[in-house]
Formats: structure tokens, sequence, C-alpha cells
């Protein structure tokens, strides 16, 4: 397996970029079907969980279905039933207010999103279980079809589930994925604004932090095995919009692995650890005192939630980053503006 | 067998040594970065600290270069012990097993034991508790009775291996998606993780082995024999095969806790060796300390310059150079107990 190969790792954050290409030309839509054949597919479900031959099942099949028919679409009308099997996709849900709509979540939202963390969980990135997920009779299933995710999502679509894909290496993408979340859950208004802040944050942080020494960064996603934030995802963009230059920015991939011998030749003027650990960053990278940002003490470290998901909250992301690289009063300026 | 005197000792000693320091000062010009050989020295010698340069050579280079030399002096010794011991060549701690275990007991410590409190600093017991382990099972499923059965060995080492990685497997479906990212490249043997504070911890572990092999050498000498010879010549095989069984797991164990799983290099500079030097364990056991260390430096050094900027695992390149080796040496001794008429 290659160094890049392992990006699969970050298939929560974005699927790699020769995916991204790839799935440009994505036929699923981006309004998605309305549940119309809804029951179509119940009875599908129904026919399979029975254990029953066909033909005896019949009378109970359509008995059923009738049932759902009479009362099933009523309820799901308004709130339609939802998996979501990416931790991103989850948190725009819950923070669009469409929390009540899900019916099921992947361990690794369970696990970060506090609102779903007693939902039914699928299982995780990786594994997720096709069984799990049917037997929630969910009326879309919302997913990032990164590598592993992509089977996942044909099998769903041959047994007649519909899947709803999207992406989210990019700024722009995470923005639509809002808005597209919104339209699936009838809470377009509420997407609007979330966007709205986003864009009047991203606007105000530009403002504030044009013209500055435009310092040079490394984002450490992961300390071991190293990662670093490379080429065109949504966090570069961040970046770079605040003025930051991505020392990483050479390297072919959205995510690649460098050694540590490479982060000291680059000489940051800031770096940022966005890495789980318990060690603290600042005693982990002094080992290495030529790095400038160990010298002039501006090694950062950020939970990863606040930066690295390309969730709802990139106005967040953005004044965090901005604090990060020019200190807390420009964030507290972006934070101030951004809330007035 | 070559007769061992003082100077052939010393000589071929004396000559893996400056090997070793050959191949140390190679790692240590050579990397991904843009350093220039004069850079390179003299960020070495000079005392000029705070520059890219030093950070990098001393700070980065000079640990994994030790810790590359005594993972490969560990593992390289510990192979010899278990040839000897279970008289097999084709015994190795990587693929009797004996690494799983021990893997497999750091990735439990690395996985679980936050729930029950256990830091990093549990990894190398937890580890050497996986080798002994191992080695245990080894020892009661195919090291009975006064002939080892090669097919015995291998099965069981074989199955126990399997057991290892599936056991490995679950757990690592069970952490988190970082930490499993972790076990992964931890399980193909890497020593990114290089730090110079695990190195005397190391140093203990590997020093106790080395000694309990270094001291036991006539009598793996003597058990090369046979068991029930080597009983006659005042020798108490059991107790003796117990003391360095224990040793071995120490070193194994200690290797595994810091780099994961790096194969075959117990298999490939023992026999290399042999083949030079002769079977004396007296010599043989610290020429495949020295040729260990000075194998791994440089499978090292291969894996972090290879693709600028990159690192390789470099338990790939020891598996990619060792593995044709080990099918070529289980064909050969195939052949010989064919025409040895069967007998092991």
């Amino acid at each position: 397996m290659g160094a890049d190969g392992f990006q699969g790792v970050w298939g929560f954050l974005a699927p790699q970029a020769d995916e991204a290409t790839a799935l440009l030309c994505d036929p699923s839509p981006a309004v998605p079907r309305q549940p119309a054949d809804a029951a179509k597919m119940r009875a599908r479900l129904v026919s399979m969980a029975s254990p029953l031959a066909f033909r005896q099942r019949y009378p109970i099949v359509l008995s059923a279905v009738f049932c759902w028919i009479l009362a099933g679409p009523g309820a799901a009308a308004d709130a339609p039933r939802i998996v979501s099997l990416n931790p991103s996709l989850t948190s725009i849900l819950v923070a669009i207010g469409a929390a009540s709509s899900l019916v099921g979540v992947d361990d690794y939202s369970a696990g970060q999103i506090a609102e779903v963390a007693d939902l039914p969980r699928v299982g995780g990135l990786f594994s997720p279980s096709l069984e799990a997920v049917v037997s929630l009779r969910p009326d879309w299933v919302v997913l990032v079809p990164s590598a592993e995710q992509r089977d996942f999502q044909n099998r769903l679509g041959e047994l007649g589930i519909p899947v709803v894909s999207f992406e989210n290496l990019h700024f722009d993408e995470v923005l639509a994925n809002i808005e597209r979340l919104g339209a699936l859950v009838g809470r377009s208004p509420q997407a609007g604004e979330r966007i709205e802040a986003i864009r009047r944050t991203r606007r105000v942080a530009r403002r504030l932090t044009r013209g500055r020494d435009e310092p040079g960064v490394l984002l450490i996603l992961q300390r071991d095995p190293l990662y670093v934030v490379g080429r065109g995802n949504f966090i570069e963009e961040m970046l770079t919009g605040l003025g930051g230059r991505n020392l990483a920015g050479g390297f072919e991939g959205a995510y690649p692995r460098v050694a540590v011998e490479w982060v000291v030749e680059q000489r940051p003027d800031v770096l940022i650890d966005l890495s789980p650990g318990v060690e603290d960053p600042l005693a982990h990278w002094s080992r290495w005192p030529s790095i400038p940002a160990v010298a002039s003490g501006r090694v950062v470290a950020i939970s990863a939630e606040w930066v690295s998901m390309p969730g709802p909250y990139l106005d967040r992301a953005i004044e965090t980053l901005a604090g990060s690289l020019y200190g807390e009063e420009v964030a507290a300026r972006i934070r101030s503006e951004r809330l007035r | 067998m070559k007769h061992l005197t003082p100077a052939r000792f010393a000589y071929t000693l004396g000559l893996l040594t400056l090997l070793l320091l050959a191949v140390a000062c190679f790692g240590l010009v050579t990397g991904p970065s843009s350093l220039t050989l004069a850079d390179a020295w003299s960020a070495l010698l000079g005392a000029e600290a705070g520059s890219p340069a030093v950070d990098i050579v001393r700070g980065i280079r000079l640990p994994r270069i030790l810790l590359a030399s005594l993972v490969g002096a560990s593992l390289a010794t510990s192979g010899v012990l278990f040839q000897a011991l279970l008289r097999n060549p084709l015994a190795d701690p990587f693929i009797l097993g004996v690494s799983g275990g021990a893997a497999l007991g750091a990735i439990a410590v690395l996985s679980l034991g936050g729930v029950v409190g256990l830091g990093y600093g549990a990894v190398p017991p937890a580890a050497f508790a996986g080798s002994l382990v191992a080695i245990l099972l080894l020892y009661v499923v195919a090291g009975r009775g006064s002939r080892v059965s090669a097919t015995g060995l291998l099965l069981t080492g074989v199955v126990f291996n399997a057991f290892a990685s599936a056991a490995i497997i679950f757990l690592a479906s069970l952490s988190d998606m970082l930490e499993g990212s972790r076990i992964f490249i931890w399980l193909i043997g890497n020593l990114s993780a290089s730090r110079m504070d695990v190195i005397p911890w190391l140093v203990v572990f590997l020093a106790a082995g080395l000694c309990a092999a270094f001291f036991s050498a006539r009598g793996l000498n003597v058990l090369a024999l046979g068991e029930e010879a080597a009983e006659q010549l005042g020798i108490e095989t059991e107790r003796f095969k117990r003391v360095l069984l224990l040793a071995s797991s120490l070193m194994v164990g200690a290797a595994v806790s810091v780099s994961g799983l790096v194969g075959f290099v117990g298999l490939i500079i023992p026999h290399g060796l042999r083949l030079w030097i002769g079977p004396d364990h007296r010599l043989l056991l610290p020429a495949a300390a020295l040729g260990g260390a000075s194998f791994l430096v440089v499978c090292d050094t291969v894996a972090r310059s290879l693709l600028a900027g990159r690192e390789l695992p470099v338990g790939a390149i020891t598996a990619l150079v060792g593995g044709p080796l080990f099918l070529f040496l289980l064909r050969r001794s195939q052949q010989r107990l064919l025409s040895d008429g069967g007998s092991p």
C-alpha cells in the first residue's frame, strides 16, 4: 500500500482527490428524489425480512404495505427517516435542527456528537453494517463516498434504499452540503442561515487579516504516523483565505504523510497541531528547537473537531485558525463581528 | 568447523563493528532533506544548536539510527538463540509468532489500556508478556522431547501468528480511526516514532538478553550435539533452555514494543553469518548482534530516504528482502530432508 492509500483514514474529512474528480459526474441527484417509491422499497424490505416463501407471504406483504401506505407516509412526509454514515453530515443535520430526522448514525457520529449518542449505531466508517442500516427502514442514507463507503453505497442501491452522497473535500462543497441537507429535511431557511453565518465570517476574517505577515504554516493532522494538511482541501482553503501560506501545499495529496525531518526543514512560522494525543504538543515539537514556531512559541494545539470537521461550524473553524495565526485578539474581533 | 582463535574472533568482530560504524555514518548523512554531506558532518560534530541541520541530524536521524541498531541486534541475536535452542535453521521470532505475540500484547495495551488506566509505559512489559506466552506455547506444543519437529514448529508458529493477527484486527476494529491507523502502520514495522527516551529501556532489555546469550554460547555449541549429549556433558538442558527462551523473549518484546513487527532480521542475518564465519556461537552471537544492527540501519535509511519527504515502513523493506530468502532456505532444507531419507 502506498503512503497515499492510507488517506482512507481521513475518509471522514474527504475522499481522495482522484475520487473527487471521478465523482463530479456522480449520478446521484443534487436535489434528491422524494420518497415516492418508498412503499415499493418497504415492500421489498418486508419481503427480505420474512423467512417465509414468497408465495406464502405475499398476502402478508400486501397487507403490510397497505398499513404503511395508510400510516407511514404521513409521518415520513414532514420528518424523513435518515441514516447518516458520516460525522460531518450528522453534525450538519443536528446544527440545522434536524436531529429528530436521524434514526441511525455511524459509530464516529455517535462518539463525537452528543445529540445523537443514544441513536442506534450502524458501524464504523469502514465497516457499516448493511443489515443494521436496512433494519432502520431509512428514507435516505446520507454518506460521503470515500473508497470504503462507495461499495456500501452500491449495495444499498441494489436493495432499493435511496442514498444521497456528499463530497466534502472543498470549502464550497461543505457549504453546498449544508444547503442540500437543508432541502432534504425541509429546513432550508435554517441551512441558509448557517451558510450565511459562515460566509459572513469568511468575509470578516479576510478583511481583518489582510496585509498581515503571511506566516508559513503547517497543520499536523496526526503525529505518529505523521500526516499533514496538503493541497486542495477545505482546511487549506480556510488557511489561505486568512493569509497563511500552507508549506505542505506542494504535495499532491490532500492529506499527505510526511517525515519529521521534512517538517523541521520547512521551518514553519506557525505549527498547528490538530492531532489527538496525550502529550503536550509544545513539549513534543520543542524537541526540535530550530523550528521557528517552537522558538517563537507559535505551536498551537486545536482540538481536531474544531477545524478538521467539514461540518456546519466552519465559521468557528475560521475564527479558531485566525486566532492561532495572529493571536487571540484577532479571533475575538472576528467573533464579535460575526456574532453581531 | 573452523577453529576459533582470538585473532579470528577479534578480526571478525572488528570488521563488523567497522561496518556498523560505516552504515551509521551513511545513515546520518542520508535522508529526505537536502542537507549536504558537509552540513550533516558539521551538525553532528559542531556545537551550534538551533539550526535545522542540528535538529535533523542529532534530533531525528541519530535516535533513529541508535534505535534501528538496537532493534536489529535484538532480533538477530534472538534469531540465533531460537535456531540453536530449537535446532532448526528456520526458527525466527517473526515466523514462529513470537513477534506476533509481542505485538498482540502491545496492541492490547494501546487499544484497551486506556480503559483500565494503563499508559504508553505499559507497552514494553505487555509486549514482553506476549512474546513470553508465544514462546511457552511453542515450547509446550512443538519443543517437547529430545527432537524438535520442523513441521510441528512451523505449524505452531503459523497458527499462533494467525491467531495473533486475528486478535489484533479484532482490537483494531474496536479502536477509533486514528488508533486504528496507528496500529496498522505499527504492524508493518516502522521506526519513525523513534525517540531518545525509549532507548535506555531498550538498552537494558537488550543488555540483559545479550549477556544471557553470550554467557551460554558454549552451552549452545554443546546443545547442537543433541540434548542427550549435552546432558552427559553436564548441562541441565531444561533449565538452560528456559533461561535462554526468557532472554530471547526479553529482547523480542523490547524490540517489538518500539518498532512493531519488523520481520526476517532474525532469519537472514544468522544464516548469512553462518555461511561466512561458521556455526560457533561464541563468535556467531556477537557477530549476529552487530550484523543485525547494520542490516536494520541500512534498511531504515532506505525506508526514510527512498521517497523524498515520505516514509516507508522499514518492516516492508526487511520483508521484501527476507521473504524470498526464507523460501529459498525452506526449499533447501526440504531437499536436504529428502536426501537424508526423511529424518529431520
